[in-house]
């Protein structure tokens, strides 16, 4: 066991160290830099000026050199700056990492409460009626293009009903009390919930139906268990390892959906912070804060498989089945 | 689609029944702008969210106002030769050169309770022409070589050229000595080091009507009343700026109450906010400033066919530009005949004007020697095809539609345009900075009240490699005539003798048609109805500067 | 298919035809594509043309002449939706297949040969599974050509960003099919007939093409029919965030992405592209899952 954390860790670091080269080289590889992005809002800046700035951000050497001065740096925990709010990346990190905790944190536990027993109920009976009014609801959630639908959100419940806040955060209102709080964050969990329910429900209800195919359960049908008493003592338990793994896999895709929730509902998290970076050029902002998702996304992965080898020994790795 | 209008009829009823609360406390003003400023230093990164922010915790010097007029704000008197506060005079190596003495407002005092003196003057001078310190416009402190210090108040600027705009230090904007002087000892590290990124809320740096008391990153800011402020008082208990990237969210937060007003200077688009008016006129006001920032397309005069001066005429005989800016624009955006705005008191009306008139655009294709061909194109002689590439950036969709409609123009009097567009950093970084279009490049120049094209027109600005593509002329514009227009007006004091001038040179531009002018940007301020006081200026200087003079309407 | 003993054709469709969803989701895709595919001849037939810009004619509503209205330009909505349809169905499909092709060979290599090989492949396909997508795509999306090489002409060609959406969502989603196909993979070649093949003598390249590969068909399937969905969706995103397909040419991303700002004045021009996508990408949905319901082959021993 102890081994294998070990390994995993190890080969972590190193998907991490790649991974940074890579992203590093990439961001290069896209046009202009960040000087190029103060020319266009500066009628006074002169072609000289530009010049000078450039080397004195150090843009003008390779982007190799400059990757390697950033490792330099980023191994002693200096991870430079961030252009585009002049601060250390961390600094703005941070703040941002905490509130998309917050969002994705609440809308993966919602999503969860969800999507696991209706896909449960899904799998009771398959092809049922409720099966396809379920499978209708859980293929809209994850059909509709996000950015659409949160804006139909926003247009429903914060400018005709006018209800909800369309955007922002409570600290922006200087709004207080825990309701007037959460009341910003109710329109982007339930953008990003309706998003994720879909996957989650589908795998929990494959694997159901899998699970109630054992000897075990006919065994225990045999013996004149109730459904109910069938499901939440035998099936569930066995049923819910492959999905684990699989909603560990899909940590990744938390930052995507986070991404469009956040540009939209100007929510200042990490993936609204991401997107800013990449397109305002900041390089060390949009490497470290990549790497960070990454980074996590690893960490959900890893967890997923201390979990399934600890809950099912016999099994090596994950089913390839996603 | 009859029902989602009239959801939205119902919906406004509602969101107007339901807004009463508002009205409880309207010590608060919240203002939606599009961008968050990288920085809170003056003098780095210039930023039209940085500028909208910083006018209202501090002032420059001088300012353009609303009627686009110089004037003083930080200082007392406007210095001019006349008034005696400028004087003409030699720089030591004998080349003409001018003093300017400032005074600085008596009660002027940063936010801490330390008076705004010289020192500070000399500090913000000292930074701006270091070549490490960061600061974008270095060339405005290098032409300024040496200062005198007169008094606490008071300080005199020699510069080492003499132009018609010798007063007007707009962009010189003081950093506080007291806290930045210590940060400033290393200079290569005073970019991440200075106090307005490491402790922005430090009331020490500020001193304007507004102090920043919250700021969290990429998303708001709040200010609040300064207690050392020397100007009227502001009525506003807070002012929140929320930065909310896209404009259909601004919208919605507008309509929702998240947000009181949009700002013209980061807002909406024009045909948003022209959608905006027709459904929301009752609640808020619309102001619409044409101002500064002028919309063109850069021809490239290198390119064989644009050479010919009947076919730059008939590109521009052949779009409906006046229709375009009625019907997509509302007639809020006036069509552009030369680079000059109207509204600018060296404009001239009788230049050249090119109408709308397809057969004149088709007469001179002829003439040109480009016959229409059979596959709906002109051919010349040699059976090369009349086409161009249009490029601009890529998600302004202001300009995407602009575009279209004049791709579909051109093909009408058979000129194959077509597009490429690119993010807007390649294009302004390389496209066209390295001169590397074919055809037409279609952006805007911004630019503050009577200024020289200097830059853009003369023909010692070409970019070229050999030298390291310095200059804004792009289409490679010559005329000596025009070379020699624009250096002497520079140098001309004289009002009514540069007038003439610039006269000669709108004419010139306007017959040898380098660009083709479209039309002139209009912001679109989007008010509450209670809110009285915003006055567009209509160039780069933001309205903020007159923030105190915002009030609610009795 | 025929191969497969256990597997007839007839069960198939039998459990396929059962998923009454998937038929119709089946039929409504064909529908969609002889409509998209055909673009220019229906366009041709109902004289629509989405090019000529009239000012004139901005934000008309349904007509004979304009069978769904006009858009911003005063261009035919319908005629441009065809169009925005045969994009977007376009880059879809294309980069769902080209993403299978590549998974396909990654999965078949890496579990065919197993060993050192396999290890290093699949924590390759781990580590770019872990990357965060979206993200990855925009830097990808912004990246400049021909600061690698590729010719001018080729990335200044009109249908670029077509086809350089096409290839980035295929290189930055080929690790399921790949994951996927190792998994059978590893299965298959321990059956005894494969084992009796390689006895015999068989090429490597012979045993994956004759008896791995047509037994791997199915969950190839099924896994480009789910991702063509999800790439259509991806798109739109990429549109929203101004990275998609590039004006003049339409796209149903594109399309809805500029109609956001116009949701009060045209609600149509944002509700038709917006519906679309959503139909076409829960029909792939339900087609896909009708797919993976009809050729699993655990479902049919149970069933039989």
């Amino acid at each position: 066991m102890i081994q294998f954390v070990f390994s995993r860790l190890f080969q972590s670091m190193a998907v991490i160290v790649i991974m940074s080269y890579a992203i590093y080289g990439l961001m290069g590889l896209m046009p202009g830099d960040p000087i190029d992005l103060m020319i266009t809002s500066d009628p006074n800046m002169t072609t000289e000026g530009a010049a000078r700035l450039r080397t004195l951000y150090g843009l003008d050497r390779p982007i190799t050199e400059r990757y390697l001065h950033w490792l330099e740096g980023a191994v002693t925990g200096d991870f430079g700056y961030s252009r585009l709010f002049s601060r250390p990346v961390f600094e703005v990190i941070w703040p941002a990492l905490g509130n998309t905790a917050i969002l994705l944190g609440s809308s993966f536990v919602i999503a969860l409460g969800i999507a696991l027993p209706l896909g449960i109920l899904a799998a009771i009976k398959p092809y049922s009626k409720l099966d396809y009014s379920i499978n209708l609801f859980v293929f809209a959630g994850i059909s509709v293009p996000p950015f659409w639908l949160a804006l139909l959100l926003i247009t429903l419940f914060s400018v005709i009903f006018g209800i909800l806040p369309a955007g922002g955060t409570a600290d922006a209102a200087g709004a207080s009390g825990l309701w007037e709080r959460a009341k910003y964050l109710v329109l982007p969990i339930a953008s990003l919930t309706l998003a994720s329910i879909g996957g989650h429900a589908r795998y929990m209800r494959a694997s159901m139906i899998e699970t109630l195919r054992h000897e075990f359960i006919r065994t225990a049908r045999a013996k004149g268990l109730s459904q109910t008493q069938v499901i939440t003592r035998h099936a569930l338990r066995n049923a819910l390892i492959p999905v684990t793994t699989v909603i560990a896999l899909d940590f990744g895709y938390l930052f995507s959906g986070a991404l469009v929730t956040e540009t939209i509902f100007a929510y200042p998290g990490m993936g609204k912070l991401i997107f800013d970076a990449i397109m305002g050029n900041d390089y060390n902002l949009a490497l470290v804060s990549l790497l960070f998702a990454t980074l996590l996304t690893l960490l959900g992965n890893f967890m997923a498989d201390v979990a399934y080898t600890w809950l099912d020994p016999r099994l090596g790795f994950a089913k390839g089945d996603a | 689609m009859q029902f989602a209008k009239r959801l939205a009829c119902a919906a406004l009823t509602f969101v107007v029944s339901n807004m009463s609360p508002a009205f409880a406390a309207r010590e608060k003003l919240v203002i939606g702008i599009t961008q968050f400023p990288s920085t809170f230093h003056p003098n780095i990164d210039a930023m039209a969210a940085k500028s909208y922010i910083h006018a209202m915790v501090a002032r420059p010097f001088t300012t353009y106002d609303k009627d686009w007029n110089l004037v003083c704000m930080l200082c007392t008197e406007l210095p001019t030769i006349e008034n005696g506060l400028a004087k003409p005079e030699l720089t030591a190596d004998g080349k003409q050169g001018i003093a300017v003495t400032y005074t600085i407002q008596a009660k002027a005092t940063w936010g801490d309770g330390v008076a705004v003196t010289t020192k500070d003057a000399v500090f913000t001078w000292k930074v701006g022409r270091h070549q490490k310190s960061g600061v974008g416009n270095i060339e405005l402190y290098r032409s300024i070589y040496k200062i005198d210090t007169l008094s606490d108040k008071s300080f005199t600027l020699h510069f080492d050229k003499l132009t018609f705009d010798y007063n007007g230090i707009n962009d010189f904007n003081l950093l506080p000595a007291h806290l930045e002087e210590k940060k400033f000892s290393e200079p290569g590290a005073y970019k991440n080091r200075t106090a307005y990124d490491t402790d922005a809320l430090n009331k020490g740096l500020f001193f304007g009507p507004y102090l920043m008391t919250e700021m969290a990153t990429g998303s708001h800011v709040v200010l609040e009343p300064n207690p050392t402020w020397y100007g009227r008082p502001p009525k506003f208990k807070q002012i929140v700026v929320r930065a909310i990237g896209n404009t259909a969210a601004l919208e919605a937060n507008l309509l929702s109450g998240g947000i009181d007003m949009i700002a013209g200077e980061l807002g909406l688009t024009i045909d948003q906010a022209i959608s905006f008016e027709k459904r929301h006129k009752q609640k808020y006001d619309i102001l619409y400033k044409p101002g500064l920032v002028y919309e063109h397309i850069d021809l490239n005069l290198e390119n064989p066919f644009l050479q010919d001066l009947r076919v730059r005429k008939a590109l521009v005989h052949a779009i409906d530009r006046q229709t375009i800016s009625e019907r997509l624009f509302g007639g809020r955006q006036p069509v552009a005949h030369t680079s000059v705005n109207p509204l600018d008191w060296v404009f001239a009306d009788d230049v050249p004007k090119y109408g709308y008139d397809p057969k004149q655009a088709a007469t001179l294709l002829d003439a040109a020697g480009w016959r229409m061909g059979d596959t709906g194109f002109r051919i010349n002689g040699q059976g090369q095809k009349l086409g161009f590439e249009l490029m601009t950036t890529a998600g302004n969709r202001t300009r995407e539609l602009v575009q279209q409609i004049l791709q579909s123009q051109w093909k009408a009097v058979g000129i194959d345009v077509r597009i490429k567009n690119e993010p807007a950093r390649v294009f302004f970084g390389q496209t066209m900075t390295e001169r590397r279009y074919t055809g037409m490049g279609m952006y805007a120049w911004m630019s503050s009240p009577e200024n020289i094209p200097r830059t853009t027109l003369h023909s010692n600005h070409i970019p070229t490699k050999s030298n390291n593509f310095s200059g804004q002329n792009y289409t490679s514009y010559k005329n000596p005539a025009m070379d020699e227009l624009l250096e002497r007006i520079e140098t001309e004091l004289d009002k009514s003798k540069r007038l003439v001038l610039w006269r000669q040179l709108q004419h010139i531009y306007a017959r040898d048609l380098p660009v083709i002018p479209l039309y002139f940007r209009a912001n679109a301020f989007i008010l509450p109805k209670w809110l009285s006081g915003v006055e567009p200026t209509g160039h780069q200087y933001s309205t903020t500067l007159w923030v105190e003079n915002w009030e609610i309407r009795p | 298919m025929t191969t497969r003993k256990d597997h007839p054709t007839s069960l198939v469709w039998h459990r396929f035809s059962q998923h009454r969803l998937a038929i119709a989701s089946g039929f409504l895709l064909i529908w969609m594509g002889l409509l998209a595919g055909g673009a220019p001849l229906w366009k041709s037939l109902l004289v629509l043309d989405g090019q000529t810009v009239d000012l004139f004619m901005r934000f008309q509503p349904a007509s004979s002449l304009h069978p769904l209205g006009t858009d911003e330009l005063g261009r035919d909505f319908l005629a441009r939706l065809l169009d925005g349809g045969r994009v977007s169905l376009l880059v879809g499909i294309t980069a769902a297949l080209f993403a299978s092709l590549i998974g396909t060979v990654v999965g078949l290599i890496s579990g065919y040969f197993g060993g050192r090989l396999d290890a290093l492949m699949m924590r390759f396909t781990d580590g770019i599974i872990s990357l965060p997508l979206l993200p990855l795509l925009i830097v990808l999306a912004a990246i400049d050509l021909s600061k690698l090489g590729v010719p001018v002409a080729l990335i200044n060609a009109e249908n670029a960003s077509l086809f350089r959406i096409s290839i980035i969502v295929a290189l930055a989603g080929w690790t399921t099919v790949a994951r996927l196909v190792r998994a059978e993979t590893l299965a298959l070649r321990e059956r005894d007939y494969v084992r009796a093949s390689r006895a015999q003598g068989a090429t490597s390249w012979r045993i994956m093409r004759v008896h791995i590969l047509p037994n791997l068909a199915a969950s190839i399937i099924v896994a480009t029919t789910l991702s063509t969905g999800n790439i259509i969706l991806l798109e739109s995103v990429l549109s929203f965030l101004g990275l998609g397909i590039q004006p003049p040419i339409a796209s149903w991303g594109n399309l809805l992405t500029n109609a956001q700002e116009l949701i009060w004045e045209a609600p149509q021009l944002a509700f038709y592209p917006g519906a679309l996508i959503f139909l076409t990408v829960i029909a792939f949905n339900f087609l896909g899952d009708g797919l993976r319901d009809a050729l699993d082959p655990k479902t049919i021993h149970s069933q039989g």
